[in-house]
């Protein structure tokens, strides 16, 4: 059955005005390896941890770099309609405005078995809103604004984009036109050539610290005339060429402050919106591949203890990838070549088409599957990997609708070969606009979680390296030392079972050992 | 734009990437062959037996009637588990053994165990089980010291019988001997089959129970190996074969997989239907609604040998599950899922797991082996297109957020007979879904493979873990009673079925995700070990959790080293 919201009574929760409390045992197996007797020995470990959310919603606000840009428009557009209730027409009649493709807004999951109140008979499984969890920011209730490089009104932008539907666009149309972008930061280096002649509004100078000064006013002031608590900075902008890490320039905090000072040549415009946006207290998440967060920036996240999120949506082909190959590996199928072939017509795939900028995607789709291979010893040989092969064209022609080819070729049974070719077709940017939304919402919620272990004097919050969003990303970025999850059955889960962990129930274990039983009361017969 | 090769520097583009991310040693640790030894005061481990407390930790969700709303709770119930550890010799009897599948099985099992390669036209191929759970696939265990995830081979959790080691044998209404048979198949290379002939020429079928009613007209022709006498007749030889396979062998244990063609669902009387009683004597008096997998089915639990339903008729009857009951053997069902229901019940779970909404399914199949031909027939048929239908059910009913009470996809599901294809299946998908704001998200897949290299691992895990689940018995820890073998119907094992059977009241689980984490976590509970959880709390914090000390655990009680092996 599913169900649209359950409450909470158990002894291990409690729920006052201001937080929810849960007591949680959280089991894991530690392992070591025994040389002499060829054993792996498995030490089953518990510790009780004590999760504590804060219940208090703040009014939240979104800041997007690269706001008129595809993405930007189409998250501030269905907003829009959502909170308005906008219908439009289309050739098959109405359409009604709605959050489908988002995590938060509309995916389901089990949290449990309904049983009658005095009986151990487990009926029908329960599903609920994966929202109704906990509470969490609705995005009709977000706040968007931004900066842009080019000065087209949010109308204008989503009209160039060429995503929404007509009669929504016209109906759009009021709203959107006096929202207009902040300039932006604009250094033709780390994006294509092609880019410039977009760029009509842009902060001016060459001044990297003055830059920085004015994007932290864009957001004190952001904050401050919209009324909000709370801002969360996302780029979804050009994808940039990578920026060397160097010595003395951004490996230190302190170094990459001296450095935007003296307006060195590698600090990246993304680099700097991150900058200014942890300087002002707000989590800043990289929804394109380069490397924004050079070590300089996670030290400056750290010490100001902010969330970092990223890199790289993970919204169509490398999300597919992620499920497909967990599939073949963890059914002991060998994927022995990968060939991923895409096109599209939007402005991405203009600036991608640049060789450095092209780099920056392929460098973040090609690690997507490096875990699960790493995981089989059976199949594969330490140091091998399939044959990997990421292709990406712009063609003008297909707009913002993204194609993606795939060949997965894999070894099976006795030299058997199996062949998967897929082609997926969807509007680029409504595959990302939902992830936008949901990265927002559980950054947010994120900053409500501390966590306490049995015995430790305070609560701590999350690491700032923000890994419980690797679902949402390609390339996700765990903090130092810890394996990177890239199997989207994983990453899942630990959503789903951290948001249950803070309202005590236990992680999903899909056992369902309560029917596994046999029935007593028969005897052999025979 | 020419890409230069991602391997080439992917590992200087990484560590450039993300300095955070870059280490310079693997986080993965994945081996080979270490069992698995479990060290904790809560597992024992015997000559014969491990014995493990669980904690099994649920949801409980039950309704406040006074307060009109429902109520979620953790709920915990404590289990000792206790699995032999002694691995028996096992025989492995295929219904359809001259079938693509059983040879396949059969010359793979052989070719493994004699270590044999051939040429194949890039260079010189092993035998090898890819494609097979138990032989091929891992499981994360956990965390090593330097936090690095530590991966084995699922069967070294527990001891598992080697296929390797799997006694063969089996039926067939082809009177074809094992080498003739893996010619007809065309699956294996013919320097292969060169190799294996001297093997196999030996291996000769029994003559199967064979009702032409319950099969298509066109396989008629190859049945010249068939058992005479009625269905009581018939029942008795078959068990006779059973008997006489193991004390020849000196098997302790033997599975039967029906790998079989699909027949037509049988439609015996009520009683029969659903009592064994009057399913025994409907044998004995001859019913014409008796299948011969049912017969099967009936021999294999009377003679104590786990039974797998590998086609998709209704050979588990209500009434062979009550028997298998009575005699406490363990029954699986139905139909391998192998192929492009195995995908689907991949894609789906994924798209609905985004929060897409998924609105139409054309799934087309074209093939040329004998399992097509028969399939030609309209009523053989039916029962594969119903096993196909249902396999997004439970994914749809998941999420009401998305579909209405009713609600359900466009489905249409083609099979069409191809002889030049032979046993190479292709199977092309589309499915188009509600994506955002009223898009449409369109997936259309090819899948290419020999049908029987698909399936010919899963007969041999799903004997293999049949076996294993026979070794294990359970009991409530805190009322302390005589261990209980699991329900016979093994729905763990559900990973492997296109249309799971489950006990009375289990909801069928057909996402693959979840039916590999359910058989996953079942394997760690028997050795005591913490479902998987994927929190990795660790690495969430700030702080860094403090070594371990030895033997730690949440649990009352001393640590206590193990007795090594």
């Amino acid at each position: 059955m599913f169900t649209e919201s359950v409450t909470l009574d158990a002894p291990n929760v409690r729920v006052t005005d201001d937080a929810i409390e849960a007591d949680y045992l959280y089991e894991t197996t530690r392992v070591t390896l025994d040389e002499v007797s060829g054993a792996a020995v498995a030490r089953p470990h518990c510790e009780r941890y004590t999760f504590r959310t804060e219940r208090q919603l703040p009014r939240l606000g979104l800041m997007l770099v690269g706001w008129g840009g595809n993405n930007g428009s189409t998250v501030t557009g269905a907003v829009i309609a959502n909170r308005e209730g906008i219908t439009w027409r289309t050739k098959e009649g109405i359409r009604r405005p709605n959050y489908v493709g988002s995590l938060t807004q509309s995916a389901t999951v089990r949290l449990g078995s309904l049983c009658a109140p005095d009986s151990d008979t487990h009926e029908e499984d329960v599903y609920v809103p994966l929202s109704s969890l906990l509470p969490m920011v609705h995005p009709n209730d977000l706040e968007i604004g931004g900066w842009d490089i080019s000065s087209a009104d949010l109308a204008e932008a989503m009209a160039r984009a060429q995503v929404l539907d007509y009669d929504l666009q016209r109906q759009l149309r009021p709203h959107m036109a006096r929202l207009r972008p902040l300039p932006s930061v604009f250094y033709p280096d780390f994006v294509a050539a092609n880019q410039s002649a977009r760029a009509d509004n842009l902060l001016p100078g060459d001044d990297k610290q003055a830059h920085l000064e004015r994007l932290r006013a864009d957001i004190a002031e952001f904050r401050r005339a919209r009324g909000v608590d709370k801002v969360i900075v996302l780029w979804t902008a050009n994808t940039e060429r990578f920026a060397e890490v160097l010595e003395g320039v951004n490996d230190t905090a302190e170094n990459l402050l001296a450095a935007i000072r003296g307006s060195h040549p590698e600090v990246s415009p993304s680099t700097l919106f991150a900058v200014a946006s942890i300087l002002e207290g707000c989590s800043f998440i990289n929804g394109s591949p380069q490397n924004t967060f050079v070590p300089g920036v996670v030290e400056l996240a750290v010490q100001h203890d902010v969330f970092l999120g990223g890199d790289d949506f993970k919204s169509g082909q490398t999300k597919f990838k992620s499920v497909l190959v967990d599939f073949l590996i963890g059914a002991g199928i060998k994927p022995l070549s990968i060939a991923s072939y895409n096109h599209l017509g939007n402005n991405d795939g203009k600036n991608l088409s640049a060789p450095s900028q092209f780099r920056s995607k392929e460098i973040s789709k090609s690690s997507v599957v490096d875990d699960m291979v790493a995981s089989n010893g059976i199949l594969y040989q330490p140091g091998e990997r399939p044959d990997h092969l990421v292709v990406i064209k712009y063609m003008p022609a297909v707009g913002d609708s993204k194609r993606a080819l795939d060949e997965y070729e894999s070894e099976i049974f006795m030299g058997g070969r199996n062949t998967i070719v897929v082609h997926q077709t969807c509007e680029d940017s409504l595959l990302a606009a939902p992830l936008i939304l949901d990265l927002a919402i559980l950054t947010e919620l994120a900053q409500r979680i501390s966590l306490r272990r049995d015995g430790d004097a305070q609560y701590e919050r999350f690491h700032p390296v923000l890994s419980l969003l690797s679902y949402l990303l390609k390339a996700p970025m765990v903090p130092h030392g810890t394996p990177v999850v890239n199997a989207l059955s994983r990453q899942r889960a630990c959503i789903e079972n951290i948001l249950r962990a803070c309202v005590g129930l236990p992680p999903e274990n899909d056992m369902r050992l309560e029917h596994k039983r046999n029935p007593r009361g028969h005897q052999k017969s025979l | 734009m020419r890409p230069s090769g991602p391997a080439d520097d992917r590992a200087t583009a990484s560590a450039a990437a993300t300095a955070t991310t870059a280490a310079s040693e693997s986080p993965f640790r994945s081996f080979r062959a270490w069992p698995v030894r479990v060290q904790s005061p809560r597992v024992r481990y015997t000559d014969r037996h491990v014995e493990a407390q669980y904690e099994y930790r649920t949801a409980r969700v039950t309704p406040d009637l006074q307060r009109q709303v429902l109520e979620a709770r953790e709920h915990t119930l404590s289990y000792t588990f206790r699995t032999e550890l002694r691995v028996p010799r096992l025989g492995l009897l295929q219904v359809g053994w001259g079938g693509n599948n059983g040879s396949t099985v059969t010359a793979a099992v052989v070719a493994n165990r004699e270590r044999l390669s051939w040429a194949a036209r890039g260079g010189p191929q092993a035998a090898n089980y890819y494609g097979s759970l138990t032989q091929a696939a891992t499981v994360h265990v956990g965390s090593d010291a330097a936090g690095r995830d530590v991966y084995v081979p699922l069967s070294s959790l527990l001891p598992m019988v080697h296929p390797n080691d799997l006694v063969l044998g089996g039926w067939d209404v082809s009177s074809l001997n094992l080498a003739d048979a893996l010619e007809r198949a065309q699956v294996l290379e013919p320097d292969l089959r060169r190799q294996l002939r001297p093997l196999l020429q030996d291996m000769r079928p029994w003559p199967g129970a064979f009702d032409r009613s319950f099969i298509a007209s066109n396989q008629w022709p190859r049945a010249d190996n068939v058992l005479a006498g009625g269905k009581g007749e018939q029942l008795r030889a078959l068990r006779g074969h059973i008997q006489q396979f193991k004390r020849e062998h000196a098997l302790e244990r033997a599975v039967v997989v029906w790998t079989g063609n699909s027949e037509r669902y049988s439609s015996l009387p009520p009683e029969a239907h659903q009592r064994a009683p009057a399913l025994l004597a409907a044998i004995d008096a001859d019913h014409a609604e008796v299948s011969p997998s049912t017969l099967y089915a009936v021999a294999a639990v009377l003679e104590h040998c786990p039974f797998v339903n590998g086609s998709p008729q209704n050979t588990l009857l209500p009434s062979v599950v009550e028997l298998a009951r009575q005699h406490h053997v363990p029954v699986l069902g139905d139909d391998f899922k192998s192929g492009q229901t195995r995908l689907k019940s991949v894609l789906v779970d994924y798209l609905l797991e985004c929060g897409f909404k998924v609105r139409a399914m054309v799934t087309y199949n074209h093939l040329g082996n004998n399992d097509m031909y028969q399939l030609t027939d309209r009523v053989m048929w039916q029962p594969k297109s119903s096993s196909k239908s249902r396999v997004i059910d439970d994914l749809v009913a998941s999420n009401g957020l998305l579909y209405g009470p009713h609600e359900q996809p466009d489905h249409a599901v083609v099979v069409q007979y191809v002889p030049y294809l032979g046993d190479s299946k292709r199977d092309v998908s589309e499915y188009t879904s509600e994506a955002f704001m009223g898009a449409h998200y369109t997936s259309v897949m090819h899948n290419e493979c020999l049908d029987s290299m698909l399936c010919a691992p899963l007969i041999i895990d799903t004997a293999i873990l049949c076996e294993l689940f026979t070794r294990v018995s359970f009991r409530r820890t805190d009322a302390p009673g005589d261990y209980e073998p699991l329900h016979p119907v093994l729905s763990v094992l559900g990973f492997f079925m296109k249309s799971p059977q489950v006990p009375p009241g289990e909801p069928v689980v057909n996402a693959l995700r979840r039916q590999r984490a359910c058989l996953e976590n079942m394997l760690r509970a028997l050795v005591g070990l913490p479902p998987e959880s994927h929190l990795r709390l660790e690495s969430k914090c700030r702080v860094e959790a403090p070594p371990s000390s030895d033997g730690e655990s949440g649990a009352a009680g001393a640590a206590r080293p193990v007795a090594a092996e």
